[in-house]
């Protein structure tokens, strides 16, 4: 029963703190490049007009992929926050992002297509190092369940360094931010248009717009638990990489894909690696 | 229901019988019934078997000859024909490996002067029945398709006389072979219907008779021959050190696995070669010049499972040696390499074909782990495996037979124009991939079982990433279409064809809905025994492993979610569609995929998939990965003799 009312307030709270840090992200990246920024709320605005547009489709299956896309990354938050497997978690997470995938596949769109391809590669860069993560946090928990961490009487980042520098390179690849916006950036249009987005509009956008706010919320949560032992360092701990994110994305170019591959699977994969080699060593 | 003996002997001998009903009976008519009813009695018999549970037997003496003598003759007749194929093929290597064989077998009997035999002559346990299960029913099945797509096959062959009799011969004695060989008990008895299946996969692989089937039959005879000699020479060694050949003796622990890690390692070493890990691998990738069917029986449910099932058999007798690092090791490297190197292919068989390598190298791997998660992790991924990958082949099989053609990027569309083909191959690469579908919960077993071992966990991860890679690529493809508004049109397919397909395409979801039960059952009864623990269990609908649990039942509740409200209620209305964005410069209509090109000349959208054919191909990793695969197997052999 208890476990039934987190899921539910995970349901109706996360996207309102979702959305509202997408909000702080278009204000502060507005300040940055020197403009005022729409109000705090507009992610919340966008989502009703976009809600409200009539349905229209490139392929019969589209709601298929975009339910599959929201529904599976929402269980995932759910099982991170009922402190579930932490392998299984990502794999969910997957299962979300290859709905995705199938929905630009579904038509037979250039734009879209491209962008699969790309948001293929971008799950190939990111998912070993939040593996990797999941195998590094069990070394210091002798599990892989997310509530035993907070079990542990020092905070992970104390013996984890490395692995929360290379999962910051997974927080720019899933907030679509640059260097590593390639299938789809978050704002204006990029050199395949929107990506694997190309091709979704009107209320389906709404719902992708949605996935994207728990989508953070869960990566969030995976960076503030390297704090676990004082929740609001945790929180604070979240929130400082994410506005790093907002910093990094404005200071940086987007990069091509062949770079992401080789910088997150040299760079992100040999931090993971030298710090679980390290805890190995040391045991 | 039967008695023990009646089982083994449909199990074993029917599948020979109707071997040569086929052969000799050249009507169509009688083959298909016979086919039909060997496979319906192989999965009742196995499904009777698993009712059953363990047991022990030894069959009586037939017509006053010992099954020891009749197996021993039989045997060596295998090895005169070898040597035969060797000299008609003009090939020294098989004949030369049929030769040393021969040699050592002979040995064996009568040179070293210690007995052979060995009681009981059939040593069933739970794992013995589990690949009874996956052999008599996956196998079975496949048979059934192979029934309609044989003749599809010659009706684009234009044959004069139909080579079907000699075919189906060799797909149901295989089958028999199989159950045989898992059922046991004298190393020498495995080893003879090892030999059995070598025989079997060669002449399935060059049933066709062309040049390219010829070589690639050849290289798969060589390369199973030399694991053949391998195994005997692991028998001669098997017996001078531990005086006995008895499976059931040298896995209970009675041994001290270092005194007799020389056989073990050389028995593992064969293992390796039919499992056709690296540098072995090039006899199953040619294997796909054979009929699909063959395909599917070599890669799911027979011959590559023989040498996996002796390596995990035998895992108890070297727990905890270096012999079991390096398996898991060369495991592991065959399992990364193999996924990376399925990226680069177009080909559908192919791809089939290196992930099929790949998979048996993270069950090899496991084995190597050799901890109670890990052993039920190899022996899910035996069970899970076979049934997507056999569903796959079946699939592609159809396809080819459709469109012409067995390359991904023909392939686009495939569920728009054959929706139950089309969408059966769908759930085919689904359950192969996600969650919370029974490979990868078995997959997620075999990592959490490789956190004592940075390094194989470090290899499980990556090459779980590149195995996402090639079937996100393919499963894309097959989804692809034009927009439209159409409701699709089911194809016309054969009941020979739907009936097997159906069978698999359900077992593989209900297996993966059931899989916290059915791996209970794994680590409880075919694990336990010989770990001490079962590694793995159900926790509610759930599976634990002690360190994790892998949530199943609400994931499928978040599936049917997904999936019920769209089928029942999303009808898309044709004013609603539009055309896919091409920068305004789509030329006419929603469904036509042209756009204005120079000069406004209408030109086609062609996608295509990456490949990375330069970074990842064949010919940029092969000339490091198989040198490096060798001098793993060096070491496999090489420390143990040098300890």
């Amino acid at each position: 029963m208890n476990d039934l009312l987190i899921v539910l307030a995970t349901i109706v709270l996360g996207p309102l703190v979702g959305g509202f840090l997408f909000g702080i992200d278009r204000r502060l990246t507005a300040r940055l490049q020197g403009r005022y920024g729409p109000p705090i709320v507009q992610p919340f605005y966008d989502f009703i007009k976009l809600w409200s547009k009539s349905r229209i489709v490139v392929s019969q299956s589209q709601s298929l992929y975009v339910l599959g896309y929201l529904l599976f990354t929402i269980t995932a938050l759910c099982m991170f926050v009922l402190g579930q497997d932490l392998l299984i978690t990502i794999f969910v997470l997957a299962f979300g992002g290859f709905s995705l995938i199938m929905g630009a596949y579904a038509v037979k769109s250039p734009y879209a297509n491209f962008g699969a391809q790309r948001e293929i590669l971008q799950m190939v860069a990111y998912e070993p190092i939040l593996m990797l993560a999941a195998l590094a946090i069990y070394m210091q928990t002798h599990s892989f369940m997310v509530k035993d961490v907070f079990k542990l009487n020092h905070p992970l980042l104390i013996s984890l360094p490395l692995i929360f520098v290379a999962l910051l390179i997974v927080l720019t690849i899933k907030m679509r931010k640059s260097p590593f916006d390639i299938s789809a950036s978050a704002h204006a249009h990029q050199e395949i248009v929107r990506g694997v987005y190309t091709e979704y509009s009107g209320p389906y956008m709404a719902l992708i717009e949605l996935t994207h706010w728990y989508e953070l919320l869960l990566v969030l949560g995976i960076i503030g638990i390297f704090w676990a032992t004082n929740p609001i360092v945790g929180v604070v701990l979240a929130l400082a990489a994410f506005v790093l994110e907002i910093v990094v994305d404005n200071i940086e170019a987007r990069m091509t894909w062949p770079w992401m591959i080789k910088f997150v699977w040299t760079t992100g994969i040999s931090l993971s690696v030298v710090n679980i080699g390290l805890l190995w060593l040391v045991r | 229901m039967g008695s023990i003996a009646q089982l083994v002997a449909v199990a074993v001998l029917l599948p020979l019988v109707a071997g040569l009903i086929c052969y000799f009976v050249r009507s169509s008519a009688v083959r298909t019934f016979t086919v039909v009813v060997t496979a319906i009695a192989l999965i009742v018999v196995s499904l009777l078997l698993l009712q059953n549970g363990p047991f022990e037997y030894s069959p009586p003496p037939m017509a006053g000859m010992e099954w020891g003598t009749i197996i021993l003759v039989a045997d060596m007749a295998l090895l005169v024909l070898f040597l035969a194929l060797g000299i008609y093929l003009k090939n020294v290597l098989v004949t030369v490996f049929a030769v040393a064989q021969g040699a050592i077998m002979g040995y064996v009997e009568f040179g070293m002067g210690i007995r052979t035999e060995v009681q009981p002559a059939f040593f069933v346990d739970e794992l013995s029945i589990i690949m009874a299960l996956v052999i008599s029913i996956v196998g079975s099945l496949i048979c059934v398709y192979a029934l309609e797509y044989m003749k599809d096959h010659e009706h684009h062959l234009h044959l004069e006389t139909s080579r079907q009799p000699r075919f189906f011969f060799y797909m149901v004695l295989f089958l028999g072979a199989m159950n045989a060989l898992v059922f046991s008990n004298n190393l020498l008895w495995v080893y003879f219907f090892w030999e059995v299946t070598t025989l079997c996969s060669f002449m399935l692989i060059r049933h066709d008779l062309t040049e390219v089937s010829m070589v690639n039959a050849t290289r798969a005879l060589w390369m199973n021959s030399l694991g053949g000699v391998a195994f005997a020479a692991g028998i001669m060694f098997m017996l001078q050190q531990a005086h006995t050949l008895s499976l059931k003796e040298l896995i209970s622990g009675q041994t001290p696995g270092v005194a007799i890690i020389l056989p073990l390692s050389l028995l593992v070493f064969a293992g390796f070669t039919k499992a056709a890990q690296m540098p072995f691998q090039s006899w199953l990738l040619g294997a796909m010049v054979a009929p699909t069917p063959v395909s599917a029986l070599l890669h799911s449910s027979t011959m590559v499972k023989a040498g996996v099932y002796l390596i995990v058999r035998l895992a108890p007798a070297y727990v905890d040696t270096h012999l079991s690092t390096i398996v898991a090791v060369a495991g592991a490297f065959t399992f990364l390499l193999t996924a990376v190197l399925a990226i680069s292919q177009s080909n559908a068989k192919r791809v089939l074909a290196y992930s099929t390598i790949s998979n048996l190298g993270l069950i090899i791997a496991c084995a190597g782990i050799n901890t109670s998660l890990a052993i039920s992790a190899a022996i899910m991924l035996i069970i899970f495996h076979a049934i997507s990958k056999a569903l796959l082949f079946l699939c592609t099989g159809i396809i080819e037979h459709l469109i012409g053609s067995r390359d991904i990027e023909d392939m686009e569309g495939v569920v728009a124009k054959f929706p139950i083909t089309g969408v059966i191959t769908v759930i085919g690469v689904i359950t192969m991939l996600l969650p919370p579908f029974a490979v990868l919960i078995s997959k997620w077993a075999a990592i959490e079982a490789s956190v004592n071992m940075p390094p194989i966990a470090l290899i499980f991860i990556v090459g779980s990433a590149a195995t996402t890679l090639f079937w996100v690529k393919w499963v894309g493809k097959l989804l692809t279409a034009p927009p439209t508004a159409v409701p699709i049109k089911a194809e016309k397919i054969a009941a020979l064809y739907v009936a097997p397909l159906a069978i698999l395409a359900a077992l593989a979801v209900v297996l993966s809905i059931l899989v916290a039960p059915v791996v209970d059952l794994v680590g409880k009864l075919a694990v336990a025994p010989y770990y001490k623990a079962a590694g793995i269990a159900a926790a509610g609908g759930d599976v634990s492993t002690g360190i994790g649990i892998a949530t199943i039942w609400p994931l499928f509740l978040v599936l049917a979610v997904v999936i019920v409200p769209v089928y029942l209620f999303v009808r898309v209305r044709s004013e609603d569609v539009r055309p896919a964005y091409m920068c305004g410069e789509n030329a006419v209509g929603v469904s036509t995929m042209e756009f204005r090109s120079v000069g406004d000349k209408p030109e086609m959208v062609n996608n295509s998939n990456y490949y990375f054919d330069k970074a990842l191909g064949e010919a940029s990793l092969n000339g490091w990965a198989n040198p490096a695969a060798i001098a793993l197997l060096v070491a496999l052999v090489g420390v143990v003799v040098w300890r």
